[in-house]
């Protein structure tokens, strides 16, 4: 219960920083959202601008604009998208599917592929097997996504033509073709967690394989499987489970990228579009909705934590 | 599992023949800010709603030439101040009513209304009143006589009379008379049209529907139309273009812009308000060049109107400084007083062929006399300090129009809305006002020489290059035509076969 109050508050200072340092950045940088709003405009006169400005409340000091947003944040108003007019949670509703079912795939793919593959590293330990796996493993931490992902719609339109590979089905319309459009994406997205991972769980086994519990195992006449697996392996999935979490950092700002060159109409490409429009509300309610992701799947991964490992409790 | 499997490979053939066959899948780069036809000027939702989900009562073709579209014909009074148009008959909107003369009067009301705020407003400044004189004949009243009006109208959309004073009803849900009707728009997905069953032109549109998927990664739509995923590219630039020539199944059609580049310079502060050095950044400018370094030799040189208008734009030739020459520049340069090299900063707009070319116009520039330094800033950052006259100099891509009218005022008339230069010269201002109420083509065509020979050598413009704009399309996509303007009017007769 301690530790759920202690980590309740670290979770609160987190969210109120995250939503100042958002809130000041966006309107830092330069070009502000009436001048491009009225970029291309003919009738453009400074009276329009002033009034335009006062419509969208960007005349307030910045201080007064920050609390009227955050007053309206805590009563569960996200605000109104400047350029659309839309509630913004409207904007992120209509958003956040592909995303959410993207990264929900790359973590299948990468923490699912992540565990039989650290393992068989660990156990190759030594031999050529390994060192091929080594560097595919240093491969997929180094290419960039956005490259593998053009390189695998490239390789694909050249070997099978015919396949639907770019765009987004929603999963409740046709569940197969939805699984089947996102599976390349998911893939170039989940790549550098697997390798991550992988790393991970092979350094967390060889360290469980040291143990003197295992040693004792072993001596005891333990089938060698059991020991990988009942012993050395339930021990070197703590440090695995806590990294997922963080992973899921990685998946949302790898999503941008991904949805970018796979043309999906997810989370990304709605914050990178209003950021280019300096839409601000649309802005800090995406960076909000992330971050509370973040923060709140961490937390989760903390009490799954002292679930696992009866040592964390306090 | 094997059945299983066959089952899908046999829906998964199904719904592919049905799909192709009728709705012609393409690939844009950037959403649309919005679908109302009175609000948006941008080409990214100009090329979704234009002769496709609307019309005008009339439309530009492409040659670019005024024709009639909702207004089958139109009768001009003498004194050039009263304009009766006829409708055509049969004409209904997506929701299913009847399009009147009703429509078109509260169309024109709607666009002119200040609480709208129409961007087009300034394209209906010469009307005076709009009446319905009966359910097919509609009469505009003039203040004054117009020459760009039949043009103008082609820009302005009717829409059902029930929206005159609805302001965000059309942005999300656009009701049009066009051959294609709205039907669903993912956002940052697609936006999907079907066929206006009850188009007045019986025979169209041929296909079944259009899809404009979203795609803004340039390698991947590339990837998607060799690959025929995506049936078609509209309106994409050379460098795209030209890496798509010759790939197996596509087939590209082209046509000169109505948008130019330019070098624009401030007037009101040293150096370019001395014409001297206007001009002699002119000479030191070498267009041909410049098409073959940056637009991959897609392009032409061109003055102050695009080639295309081959109505009413000069040949280059009538231009001197069109020759390049650096050690004119230079002598000019000296003939203004200018000694050692004059610094400039050129503020560049933040799009791929606009970067290159300010590299080169760059280095043409220091060979002649100049000393220039590029400015990149991010897209925003751009407007804000063009909109607000705060450069040199600066390298960026303008908008033309089918009427010289419509971008030579507003662009180069003192006072005009996008004069971000500052210009203000007392002879090209009366040239512009003549012209604009002048009904005779042939002193209309007489005034906009002297303004382009005004304009072309110590104007605020160096007017560089007029580019080639490109659609790609699979083999088998028929009947499309490419317009200058970027209106996809055309996918009203096109079809794919098979």
């Amino acid at each position: 219960m301690k530790l759920l109050a202690s980590r309740l508050a670290d979770l609160l200072v987190v969210l109120v920083g995250v939503s100042v340092i958002t809130f000041l950045m966006i309107r830092l940088i330069p070009g502000d959202a009436v001048a491009i709003m009225l970029g291309a405009n003919t009738e453009v006169t400074p009276e329009k601008i002033a009034e335009l400005r006062a419509r969208l409340g960007l005349d307030q000091p910045l201080v007064s604009q920050y609390f009227q947003w955050l007053g309206g944040v805590l009563s569960g108003d996200l605000g109104v998208s400047i350029w659309t007019r839309r509630p913004v949670s409207q904007e992120i509703g209509a958003h956040i599917r592909p995303t959410v079912q993207l990264a929900a795939m790359a973590l299948v793919f990468g923490a699912g592929l992540a565990v039989p593959l650290g393992v068989l590293m660990a156990r190759w330990r030594g031999n050529r097997m390994n060192a091929l796996l080594q560097i595919g493993t240093v491969a997929g931490l180094t290419i960039p996504s956005f490259w593998l992902g053009i390189m695998m719609i490239l390789l694909l339109s050249a070997v099978a033509p015919e396949a639907q590979v770019l765009g987004y089905v929603p999963f409740t319309e046709a569940p197969l073709e939805s699984l089947k459009r996102l599976a390349l994406p998911a893939f170039a997205l989940a790549l550098p967690i697997l390798a991550n991972l992988a790393r991970l769980v092979r350094s967390a086994m060889l360290d469980a394989l040291a143990q003197d519990y295992v040693r004792t195992a072993r001596a005891k006449g333990v089938s060698e499987a059991s020991v990988f697996f009942k012993h050395a392996l339930r021990n070197a999935l703590i440090p695995f489970v806590t990294s997922l979490g963080i992973m899921t950092g990685y998946l949302l700002g790898g999503a941008i990228v991904v949805e970018q060159v796979f043309a999906i109409p997810g989370l990304g490409r709605l914050v990178l579009g209003a950021i280019a429009e300096r839409n601000y509300p649309l802005v800090q309610a995406v960076v909000l909705v992330v971050t509370v992701t973040f923060v709140g799947v961490n937390f989760l991964v903390d009490l799954l934590y002292a679930a696992i490992d009866p040592r964390v409790r306090p | 599992m094997k059945k299983h499997g066959l089952a899908m490979a046999l829906a998964a053939g199904l719904f592919a023949t049905t799909a192709s066959a009728q709705v012609l899948q393409m690939a844009v780069d950037g959403s649309p800010a919005g679908l109302d036809p009175h609000l948006v000027t941008a080409f990214n939702s100009i090329q979704i709603v234009s002769g496709t989900i609307y019309e005008g009562l009339t439309a530009i073709d492409a040659n670019l030439r005024t024709v009639p579209a909702l207004a089958k014909s139109w009768d001009i009074s003498p004194d050039g101040k009263t304009y009766t148009f006829r409708l055509v008959e049969g004409a209904t909107f997506h929701n299913g009513a009847k399009l009147e003369a009703a429509d078109v009067v509260a169309s024109l009301g709607r666009v002119m209304s200040k609480d709208i705020a129409s961007p087009l407003a300034s394209r209906l400044a010469s009307v005076d009143k709009a009446e319905a004189k009966d359910a097919g004949t509609v009469v505009l009243s003039l203040k004054e006589p117009s020459a760009p009006l039949l043009t103008a109208l082609a820009s302005i959309a009717i829409v059902p009379r029930t929206f005159e004073s609805n302001k965000d009803g059309l942005q999300r849900a656009p009701v049009g008379s066009g051959p294609f009707k709205f039907k669903e728009w993912q956002p940052n997905g697609f936006i999907e049209l079907e066929k206006h069953a009850g188009y007045h032109d019986k025979a169209k549109p041929k296909l079944a529907g259009l899809k404009y998927n979203i795609v803004p990664e340039s390698a991947t739509r590339q990837v998607g139309v060799t690959s025929g995923q995506y049936a078609m590219l509209p309106n994409i630039d050379a460098a795209t273009a030209l890496q798509l020539k010759g790939k197996p199944g596509v087939r590209l059609a082209e046509t000169l812009e109505l948008a130019y580049t330019l070098v624009g310079m401030n007037v009101s502060k040293p150096p370019f308000d001395n014409p001297k050095v206007r001009e002699a950044l002119n000479y030191a400018l070498n267009r041909s060049e410049i098409v073959q370094a940056a637009l991959f030799g897609a392009g032409v040189p061109g003055g102050p109107l695009s080639p295309a208008l081959k109505d009413w734009a000069l040949d280059v030739k009538e231009f001197p400084c069109f020759t390049h020459s650096a050690a004119k520049a230079q002598d000019l340069l000296k003939a203004a007083g200018v000694t050692g090299p004059v610094a400039v900063t050129l503020l560049v707009l933040p799009r791929q062929d606009i970067k290159d070319i300010a590299q080169v116009v760059q280095a043409q520039l220091n060979k002649a006399g100049f000393k220039a330094e590029l400015k990149i800033p991010e897209l925003g950052a751009f407007v804000q300090d063009w909109r607000n006259s705060n450069f040199d100099a600066f390298v960026s891509t303008n908008a033309g129009s089918t009427d010289p009218d419509d971008y030579f005022y507003r662009t180069f008339r003192s006072g005009g809305s996008t004069n971000v230069f500052k210009y203000a010269n007392a002879d090209v201002d009366k040239l512009l006002d003549s012209a604009r109420a002048e009904s005779d083509a042939g002193k209309r065509k007489a005034a906009y020489a002297s303004v382009q020979k005004a304009l072309a050598c110590d104007g605020p413009a160096a007017f560089m290059t007029y580019g080639q704009l490109f659609t790609a399309m699979r083999a088998n996509v028929q009947g499309f035509g490419i317009i200058a303007n970027r209106s996809l009017m055309t996918l009203a007769d096109t079809t794919v076969g098979q």
